[in-house]
């Protein structure tokens, strides 16, 4: 039986912010936007609920006197982005 | 990009590839910009110490060098890094990060034991100075640029790019020979504008690639 895939990351923005921070130590709000081309709005609300289920951390702060928003993977997250990868691999190889 | 499009497994697969793939590329155009700056200073103050060298027929201009780690530094973090461009940072960035300051921290501690070292002899007679002075200077031309040529292709090796290895290995060993085959006094300097040339193409040719 082919496992279920976690509808979290089953969204094309979701993924590409997992994907990004899958491979970074840290990134910002601007780093992020300019490797989506998301919007401010829309990527704000994605960020919100992968921070929310623990997947992402994020951290508001200020460099100078801008304000900048710094995220990266967390311990789950990087664990159900894996088991994500695996179940996908599954599924590719059950469709062969 | 949409958050609720459908994706089949194998989009989502191809996402993530490309993601990853893209945000690599990514951190190293980046780094070409930094290859260009210390490049182009490696080349502005190896002149100026050339020509107030020659014509003042004296070293100690020497110590101009150990502006240039402050000059960049301070270029980098309010030139380069100032843009609105967002931030990123990982292994490879990290790693080359590091290569660089600890490059920097071995050719100001050889400068620095050099310059000691020629005080310790200042109470040797007019040519016997001036042989361990020479020598010193020399020796410390020779390896810095060393140091230099391996600091880079070891970021080659960081970077999985055969054009910083090769890079790296022209200018430590190319300029190891030039040094040998010349060894003159002021016109050694050449042998860092040469590095900083070899920086700066490096650093164009980066962003050629990765654009």
């Amino acid at each position: 039986m082919l496992p279920k895939l976690d509808p979290l990351l089953h969204s094309e923005l979701r993924l590409a912010i997992m994907s990004i921070l899958a491979g970074v130590d840290e990134t910002d709000f601007n780093y992020l936007k300019e490797q989506t081309g998301a919007t401010s709005g829309n990527l704000s609300v994605q960020i919100d609920k992968l921070a929310e289920v623990g997947y992402i951390a994020v951290e508001k702060g200020f460099k100078g006197k801008m304000p900048r928003t710094t995220c990266h993977i967390t311990h789950e997250g990087t664990e159900a982005f894996r088991s994500y990868v695996k179940a996908l691999k599954k599924y590719i190889a059950a469709g062969k | 990009m949409e958050q609720n499009k459908e994706m089949t497994a194998e989009e989502s697969l191809s996402l993530i590839t490309e993601t990853l793939n893209s945000n690599r590329k990514e951190i190293t155009r980046r780094s070409g910009k930094y290859y260009m700056l210390w490049g182009i200073l490696l080349m502005v103050f190896s002149l100026i110490v050339y020509f107030l060298w020659k014509y003042t027929d004296n070293a100690t201009w020497n110590c101009l060098w150990f502006a240039m780690p402050v000059i960049g530094f301070l270029a980098a973090r309010l030139g380069l890094d100032k843009k609105q461009e967002g931030k990123v940072s990982n292994d490879v960035s990290r790693i080359t990060g590091g290569i660089w300051s600890t490059f920097g921290i071995f050719a100001c501690a050889v400068a620095a034991f050099t310059l000691i070292y020629g005080q310790l002899n200042e109470g040797a007679d007019g040519l016997g100075r001036i042989i361990s002075t020479l020598v010193a200077l020399g020796s410390l031309t020779a390896e810095i640029v060393l140091l230099f040529g391996l600091a880079e292709s070891i970021c080659g090796v960081a970077l999985k790019s055969w054009v910083i290895k090769i890079a790296g290995f022209v200018t430590g060993i190319g300029g190891l020979a030039i040094y040998y085959i010349t060894r003159a006094n002021e016109e050694q300097m050449f042998i860092f504008t040469f590095a900083g040339l070899v920086l700066v193409a490096t650093g164009l040719i980066i962003k050629h690639q990765y654009k």
